[in-house]
């Protein structure tokens, strides 16, 4: 089986003017190479301004990459094709109200990529966010409704229906969960395993919180000063960490090594 | 071992478009010298509120309401505005989230921890004086573990990064020994790392200067192990408090045991399983449930839950539910 995306050599630098005629490069990711299958899920771990963030942005094309190529089922991705990529790599951001339009209701702004990317009619197209909406557990009727009238639970229901609408192979989320209350975080993780497991999603994600990324990734990339330090299954990675940083991202709270903790049954 | 802070039944009314609103409802707590105390809450629980009623941060808005508030053997509700802030002042200080939007972006660390510094504490004429004061602000920033003091002395909130910035914070709210540390939320949407090291200061802060700490947090797993009690907080009103390994290994309340479930502190959980969680949203302020709050997304909810429990205690452990998941006898 091939995989689904494939990333070879990419890499990002960003140049910026230092006094006269010197150009200064800076290098946010060195050359770095992995796959991810159908329906895997990749977590990325790093300390701030280790490259996590860039590689989310490379791979859904809000970044050009400086060298290397990505591939879509064995296929070249081009960096400048927006459409073929939108449609088939989304992403979703952490600040679920700021990446929402605030001017637009929900419905317009689902409705948007639609037109831009698909050729149906309106009443067809309306029936599509009708149901994206559902399967994101919320109702029609949130159709006409503006991004701040919505909880922040809501809110990133939303976006992970734009990311959705288009039924892509692959949703990049950067550190989607982080700014979440506790019960709401827990069933937005349960919505995106339940959409995974009926679409067959890859979902690539950043993420500070090692609890999380034991429960839901297959992989975990550890990220260093823009290199890739390990790459390896979580069970690996969890019994057999090579390096200190990767202990050091995976090692739960304080609290969990404190307490001896054993759930009540009822 | 005697309560330096005592609250019971605190209670803030706000006026919404939708009539008078209770945003916290009987809250009571307590806090004994040189503890550290956990309040956990969602957003909409209020608890920054509660930190704002106890720091006199108040608006005139609000109606606040209590049978005790005390710090010491002052009552905070009788003292007049000018009483109370002297008090505020001398014995309390308060850190909040993200330290780099709270300091002031125009003036220099340095002078602005310098100020901080009261003038009672300084000895000498005028010029010893200013020396005096930037000699302690050093040994402040070396009290909260920063090395080089004179280049974060030397620097503007954007310059540092969020983990130095948030002990400078800690730094200024220490300069005048502070018997009660009310830490809200201080590392919110901080990593791991830079995370446990604000942590490890403040219990260490705690331990070595007897200083009381009320930690509000918004999840489970930033409760660290040092503190010794902890409070569950569901919109305003108090569903759970008592020492904090018994709260994590034996709750009493609905609330709690979710809470613990949604944090991962289940052992057993199957990666990629679906996690336990409450059903629904938290309420907004217009839309109150009556009685338990938590009815609605509560999974033990029964009829009786249209009034408000009262606080049954076992031990040190008291929590407020109808129908708690060990069965008590409750003696009230």
């Amino acid at each position: 089986m091939t995989d689904l995306l494939e990333v070879r050599n990419i890499s990002k630098y960003y140049s910026y003017k230092n006094g006269w005629l010197t150009p200064q490069r800076v290098c946010a990711l060195e050359p770095i190479s992995f796959s991810v299958k159908r329906g895997e899920t990749i977590a990325i771990m790093g300390e701030t301004g280790s490259g996590k963030s860039t590689i989310a942005k490379l791979i859904s094309g809000a970044e050009v990459p400086s060298s290397g190529e990505i591939f879509l089922n064995g296929e070249l991705l081009d960096p400048n094709n927006h459409q073929q990529r939108c449609r088939e790599i989304r992403m979703i951001f952490q600040d679920s109200l700021r990446s929402l339009n605030p001017q637009l209701t929900i419905g317009k702004q689902l409705l948007e990529s639609l037109l831009f990317n698909t050729k149906w009619s309106a009443a067809e197209q309306q029936e599509h966010v009708y149901v994206t909406l559902q399967k994101v557990g919320l109702l029609p009727d949130h159709f006409d409704f503006y991004p701040h009238m919505l909880s922040s639970g809501q809110q990133q229901r939303v976006c992970i229906a734009r990311a959705i609408i288009l039924e892509p192979q692959i949703i990049v989320a950067d550190e989607a969960f982080a700014a979440l209350d506790p019960s709401i975080r827990a069933q937005i993780i349960n919505l995106i395993l339940d959409l995974q497991e009926d679409m067959g999603i890859s979902f690539i994600f950043a993420s500070h919180s090692p609890e999380i990324v034991k429960h839901v990734a297959d992989k975990i990339l550890i990220m260093h000063r823009g290199k890739m330090i390990e790459f390896d299954s979580t069970q690996a990675l969890l019994t057999n960490p090579k390096q200190q940083l990767t202990k050091m991202l995976l090692q739960s709270e304080q609290l969990n090594k404190a307490l001896k903790h054993t759930t009540t049954q009822e | 071992m005697s309560n330096i802070l005592d609250i019971r039944n605190l209670t803030i009314e706000l006026e919404t478009s939708a009539g008078t609103v209770k945003v916290l409802d009987k809250l009571s707590l307590q806090l004994a010298e040189g503890e550290i105390h956990t309040l956990v809450g969602e957003s909409g629980s209020g608890k920054s509120l509660l930190a704002k009623a106890i720091m006199g941060f108040i608006n005139p808005r609000w109606k606040i309401t209590a049978d005790r508030l005390w710090w010491r053997h002052y009552d905070l509700l009788a003292l007049n505005p000018v009483q109370r802030r002297m008090i505020t002042g001398r014995d309390m200080a308060m850190i909040f989230q993200n330290p780099g939007s709270y300091l002031d972006p125009n003036t220099k660390l340095g002078n602005q921890l310098r100020e901080t510094i009261p003038q009672s504490e300084l000895k000498g004429i005028y010029l010893r004086r200013k020396a005096n004061r930037t000699v302690r602000a050093e040994r402040l920033l070396h009290r909260v573990g920063i090395k080089d003091a004179e280049k974060v002395m030397n620097s503007y909130p954007h310059q540092l990064s969020e983990g130095v910035a948030q002990k400078v914070s800690i730094a200024m709210a220490i300069a005048h020994n502070p018997k009660l540390l009310i830490a809200d939320e201080p590392t919110t949407a901080m990593e791991p790392n830079t995370r446990n090291q604000i942590y490890r200061l403040l219990a260490k802060l705690s331990a070595s200067q007897g200083m009381s700490i009320l930690m509000i947090t918004q999840d489970l797993t930033s409760v660290i192990p040092e503190s010794q009690r902890m409070s569950l907080v569901y919109c305003g009103q108090l569903m759970e408090t008592g020492p904090t390994e018994k709260i994590m290994t034996e709750p009493f309340h609905p609330y709690t045991d979710a809470m613990l479930q949604m944090s991962f502190f289940n052992k057993e959980l199957v990666p990629k399983t679906r996690l336990p969680t409450l059903t629904g949203a938290i309420p907004t302020l217009q839309h109150m449930p009556i009685g338990c709050r938590l009815g609605p997304r509560c999974p033990k909810s029964r009829r009786a839950c249209i009034h408000q429990p009262r606080l049954s205690k076992v031990k040190q452990h008291q929590f407020a539910c109808h129908f708690p998941l060990i069965e008590v006898e409750t003696h009230d």
